[in-house]
């Protein structure tokens, strides 16, 4: 019996507290997390390896639930059902009335997605799961290896994968590591792209295919790395599709950051941070190059340690404030429900590159690739790479896809290899 | 696997135009990649349509009535009545389809709906105290039997419910104040409520005090 079975809840971590207050049908705050098979998936063997997997992640056997003043994860014996997908991507899972598992795995031809409320993990950590998921079915398919828990995952304690790392990380001295006044704040509201919304509150998915290798050749000839070569196609892109009249906002990405790779944690919760890289597009785009140099000022400027730690604990403060713990939940989902309006605003798309999955040798040659993508409002790129295939996911609520076409020609008219597929 | 040559990328799946730009594709070379790489997802149908028509039904007749008492006038005011009548029967239906998935909260929603209405009806026409000698002591020693036989019934676990009966028998206890403040000019259906609300409260503590504490604990926590 693991520790949630016997304690039966747990607390949510610092980032969890603000999804289930600011989810809505148009932003679900589900992601989808994919693995691309070279075989059409057997749904009997999915079930069993889910089953399987369960086992090693208690975290996934929670439902949420409200309190007087914080909502909390409370363990059930609900068994999930695999089916073949018959909903819309990241369709809500979380519907706030009824007790019900907090992600869901579907199947289509040779897919496998998990879907995550965000309350429960992210991206990183959704990532584990999945690659846990995929390891024991192909184990099971291939009748070889131990199904159980897979080898690149037997190091790692039950109650580490259960980490408020947040928690842990605290402490509450290292507020003012905040970043030079002279750099122009992201604080004024972002430009954002709009168009027709597609009915019933869908995404629009496009992923892109394509050679890590080609991708990176390109970035290096930039001389700068894949995130921020890929975000600054991004901004240029927009940059380009932009109105000249409203190039008084600045384009501004949000960028996720796996807090795990600067401190130390193994947990599938949630453990990371944001970052805004504004671009000041007033003198419009001009071209590439520009672009990636001040994208890649930006990223340097956010990514050191102890600015990631200033955030963290200036992230963890207003949770730990005496008045905001002993605030109603109905109050406090009032109060996060405008902030995060206000901090909306302040974005135009979000990127984030959940890096390269890496799966056991034996497994390798079965799949094809990993992708992840995000539902949501405005324009999200996530990169996924498995060895060379790099597949690019756009999500957007719109019917439109300049943005979309302007980026990925950028990248054919660089000679690269595209495959596109889509769910339009 | 299709071919866009304006844009000079593959797609898959058997669309005849480009996601991207919306001209026809040219048909590739290789044999991969002609399945639909996403299932069509059928648009979801017009579920509130009974609703809808309820809404509408309950909007005419507030508007009818209305109307009639201006062509016919009559003393009493009874389109007013019309309208609280659906006021109420609305309130406690919204809150039976939203809190469905779980019936002790249900239970504890209706019996605060039914109390305060109650008030309402009886302040309104002249109070003959009939709310507070009958209405609110019987409504809330049901609450108590209610929520036990559901939860039977349900085969709720104890953790799921136990909460709510405590809610309950404090409400049990309420009418003790109609007494006390005599509101109650008939008081044999508080002094019951109350009486055996305490009974109810007291084998709550006894027999499931540590769960109880337990579960203060998990919903209380700060």
């Amino acid at each position: 019996m693991s520790y949630l079975e016997e304690e039966k809840w747990i607390r949510l971590d610092n980032a969890s507290k603000l999804f289930p207050s600011t989810f809505s049908p148009a932003d679900t705050k589900v992601f989808r997390s994919v693995c691309e098979l070279n075989e059409p998936v057997d749904p009997a063997i999915l079930q069993k390896a889910l089953d399987i997997t369960l086992e090693t992640f208690p975290l996934y056997r929670t439902v949420l639930r409200r309190g007087m003043f914080w909502y909390y994860l409370e363990y059930s014996g609900i068994k999930p059902v695999v089916t073949e997908e018959f909903q819309a991507v990241c369709a809500p899972i979380y519907l706030g009335h009824k007790r019900n598992l907090l992600f869901r795995v579907s199947y289509y031809r040779h897919r496998i997605n998990l879907e995550v409320f965000h309350v429960l993990s992210d991206g990183t950590g959704a990532f584990l799961f999945l690659r846990a998921l995929v390891c024991n079915y192909l184990a099971v398919r291939q009748d070889s290896g131990s199904p159980g828990i897979p080898a690149p995952f037997k190091k790692v304690s039950v109650s580490e994968r259960m980490d408020d790392s947040f928690e842990r990380h605290y402490t509450g001295d290292r507020l003012h590591e905040k970043r030079d006044v002279t750099r122009p704040r992201s604080g004024v509201r972002a430009y954002r792209c709009g168009g027709t919304r597609l009915p019933e509150n869908r995404i629009a998915l496009i992923d892109g295919a394509m050679s890590v290798k080609a991708v990176l050749e390109q970035a290096h000839s930039y001389n700068t790395t894949l995130t921020v070569f890929i975000s600054a196609l991004l901004v240029y892109s927009i940059g380009r599709e932009m109105p000249v009249r409203r190039r008084g906002r600045p384009i501004v990405l949000s960028v996720p950051i796996n807090l795990r790779q600067y401190f130390d944690s193994a947990t599938v919760r949630n453990f990371f941070s944001t970052m805004n890289v504004p671009y000041d597009s007033r003198g419009g785009v001009p071209d590439l190059a520009a672009v990636i140099g001040i994208l890649s000022e930006g990223f340097k400027d956010e990514l050191t340690e102890s600015r990631l730690a200033g955030k963290l604990d200036r992230f963890m403060r207003l949770s730990q404030n005496p008045l905001v713990r002993i605030m109603p939940l109905p109050l406090k989902n009032l109060f996060l429900k405008i902030g995060a309006r206000h901090a909306d605003r302040r974005i135009s798309a979000v990127i984030s590159n959940i890096g390269r999955v890496e799966m056991p040798r034996e497994f390798e040659d079965s799949i094809r690739q990993f992708s992840a993508c995000v539902g949501g409002r405005y324009i999200k790129l996530t990169l996924g790479t498995y060895r060379d295939r790099l597949v690019v996911s756009f999500t957007s609520p719109f019917r439109e896809t300049n943005v979309q076409r302007r980026f990925f020609r950028l990248l054919s008219d660089m000679g690269i290899d595209i495959e596109i597929s889509s769910n339009l | 696997m299709k071919y866009c040559n304006n844009c000079r990328v593959h797609v898959r799946g058997t669309k005849e135009t480009c996601v991207l730009c919306d001209n026809p594709l040219s048909c590739g070379e290789g044999g991969d990649g002609r399945e639909d790489p996403f299932p069509e997802i059928p648009p979801e149908y017009e579920r509130h349509l009974a609703m809808r028509i309820m809404i509408l039904v309950s909007v005419s007749a507030v508007v009818i009535s209305f109307t009639v008492r201006m062509l016919i006038p009559t003393p009493v005011n009874w389109p007013l009545f019309v309208l609280f009548g659906l006021l109420c029967t609305w309130a406690s239906l919204i809150v039976i389809i939203r809190k469905r998935h779980n019936i002790p909260k249900t239970i504890i929603w209706q019996v605060s709906i039914v109390s305060i209405s109650s008030v309402l009806w009886d302040s309104q026409t002249g109070w003959h105290g009939w709310s507070v000698d009958y209405v609110i002591p019987t409504a809330f020693a049901a609450a108590i039997l209610v929520m036990y036989v559901a939860g039977k019934i349900t085969r709720l676990k104890i953790n799921d419910y136990i909460f709510y009966a405590l809610i309950s028998g404090f409400f049990g206890i309420a009418p003790a104040l109609f007494i006390l403040f005599n509101v109650a000019q008939v008081r044999y259906p508080s002094l019951i409520c109350v009486a055996s609300s305490i009974i109810f409260l007291s084998a709550l503590f006894l027999f499931h005090g540590s769960n109880i504490k337990k579960e203060l604990k998990k919903r209380m926590h700060i």
